[in-house]
């Protein structure tokens, strides 16, 4: 290895190399994935349902083991012992779609401290901890609240914290804003952001193409189980035939951006426009 | 059931050492079954209902009512004690059947009384407990009286996934009265069997999918969380202690 390809490396925080996980009923959820994820990054995963997203998800943290190819986390083959998973698992968490799936308890505090003390903290330090992500993710004015009392909005605060609390190098959100209101679903998505600005690693699944345009710094697009294009927002939804293959519409603000463009109000000389104000920018000049 | 889940996480008391309040209702329970006192089991019934209504936010009424639920299966058993069937008249009342007598006594319908006394005054005591103490709490008192760890994470997760599948019930009953499910008996019958067999197949789904998520947080065959601990106020602990002697006492010299 020379000292480039050491650095290129360094950069890499999972590889998946030609990754296919078939279920016990001969469905074939991926079918020979490669991808690299950045360190650092945020990572739109789209593509229509049924496309290996979710099981995507699972791949990467060790619940579903590959039945072919590899994941390799930091440059290291995923070790699929017991402690091998437990270490995998501890780097990388996983929000899960519908927090009624994930939120195994009543109490806020007992729900948040599960990971933490899972990881063998001593019970003192998990304490301080719990109550750092709880106020860190503004969850005291309903800590005190069972969970059934909760709104969505609220449940998926406390699915992020559990993760959080854990430290992960890298979180994996699964379609974050499903089922929740614009309020909300903006809120998530001011967590996801400033969890990024640490430093972690953001992997999120949606269908939200506007959002992925403005959010993300790379896209992949996913279709019957593989990868179908990686890239940047601009280079993804500027390319009609991927996104036709995977019934992806283009943002609104790019279909605009085109119709100035044939018309010749603008041309695509200069950047391109991800929200409505850079649009407006073009136009005023 | 969700009224008093409700109620209990409301509950001036919630906040109160759990052991302290379980140490109440229970010895006081105790004492009034020991005792099986009309006197004790009035005393104990007035104080148990007085700080539950005044603690929680229940009104009279619904507590009322609340006990009014056991109160009809009381009553009903009561009643067999009560009503004698004898070959001669009793003091009190008597209706002539058969060759044979349905008859009151004085003595038996005292003692009816007195068991019915009995009765409500130790389902006041399980009220206070419930309607004041959150189950989570109530868990972590088991907990600490080394209750085996597999029965409290039982109960842990079925008291969570007692809410879930009921918003699952309720959902599936709405979508099926948009469609008339509910059109007369038969339909009725018919849509409640369905909505059961989906039910269990989207509970055997939710294990599953809670288990994948347990797993990701490195779950690894047992439950480890922190528990919410409230500490024991002395106040507290020495009036429950002198009002349990004092019951004890007069359950004594009764």
């Amino acid at each position: 290895m020379n000292e480039q390809m050491i650095k290129d490396d360094h950069h890499i925080i999972l590889k998946l190399e030609g990754v296919c996980y078939t279920y016990e009923d001969g469905t074939e959820a991926l079918k020979g994935v490669n991808l690299d994820i950045r360190r650092g990054e945020k990572l739109a995963v789209m593509g229509p349902n049924g496309s290996g997203k979710s099981t995507l998800f699972l791949a990467l943290n060790g619940i579903r083991r590959p039945t072919g190819g590899l994941v390799l986390f930091n440059g290291v083959p995923v070790d699929y012992s017991r402690k091998g998973l437990l270490d995998l698992r501890k780097q990388i968490g996983v929000v899960f779609q519908d927090p009624d799936n994930q939120l195994f308890s009543a109490s806020v505090t007992q729900e948040i401290s599960f990971g933490v003390l899972n990881l063998g903290m001593p019970e003192e330090k998990a304490r301080a901890r719990v109550e750092k992500v709880i106020e860190d993710l503004n969850i005291t004015p309903f800590r005190d609240k069972p969970t059934h009392f909760l709104s969505g909005g609220q449940k998926k605060r406390v699915a992020i914290a559990d993760i959080l609390v854990m430290d992960p190098e890298i979180i994996l959100f699964d379609e974050p804003a499903a089922a929740l209101d614009p309020k909300h679903a903006r809120m998530i998505e001011e967590i996801i952001d400033q969890l990024n600005e640490r430093g972690i690693t953001v992997i999120v699944s949606t269908h939200d193409v506007n959002r992925a345009l403005i959010w993300a710094d790379r896209i992949a697009l996913m279709d019957e189980g593989v990868i179908v294009s990686v890239g940047t927002p601009d280079e993804i939804f500027s390319d009609d035939e991927v996104l036709a293959r995977t019934n992806l519409e283009k943002p609104t603000v790019l279909k605009i951006f085109d119709t100035l463009c044939e018309a010749g109000i603008t041309d695509r000389n200069g950047s391109i426009p991800h929200t409505a104000e850079d649009l407006e920018k073009i136009l005023k000049r | 059931m969700i009224i008093i889940d409700k109620l209990a996480y409301s509950s001036k008391l919630r906040y109160k050492n759990p052991a302290v309040k379980a140490a109440f209702a229970i010895g006081n329970l105790l004492i009034c079954v020991g005792a099986r006192s009309f006197i004790v089991s009035m005393i104990i019934f007035s104080v148990m209902a007085g700080l539950t209504v005044l603690s929680s936010k229940i009104s009279i009424t619904r507590y009322i009512k609340l006990m009014g639920i056991p109160f009809g299966f009381m009553v009903l058993s009561t009643v067999a004690i009560v009503v004698n069937i004898t070959d001669k008249p009793m003091d009190l009342v008597s209706f002539p059947v058969g060759g044979k007598y349905l008859a009151v006594s004085w003595h038996s319908l005292t003692e009816g009384a007195r068991l019915v006394a009995v009765a409500v005054a130790s389902v006041s005591c399980l009220y206070f407990l419930t309607l004041t103490t959150a189950m989570l709490d109530i868990l972590a008192v088991l907990r600490r009286l080394r209750c085996p760890r597999i029965m409290i994470e039982l109960m842990m997760l079925i008291y969570r996934y007692i809410f879930v599948i009921l918003d699952m019930a309720g959902a599936i009953t709405t979508s099926q009265n948009c469609r008339l499910g509910n059109r007369n008996f038969i339909t009725e019958l018919r849509s409640i069997g369905q909505m059961l067999a989906v039910l269990l197949i989207r509970s055997l789904k939710k294990t599953s999918l809670l288990y994948e998520a347990m797993e990701s947080r490195c779950y690894n065959g047992e439950i480890k969380v922190l528990n919410e601990y409230y500490p024991v106020e002395l106040r507290d602990a020495a009036g429950v202690a002198i009002f349990l002697s004092l019951m004890l006492v007069i359950a004594l010299l009764l």
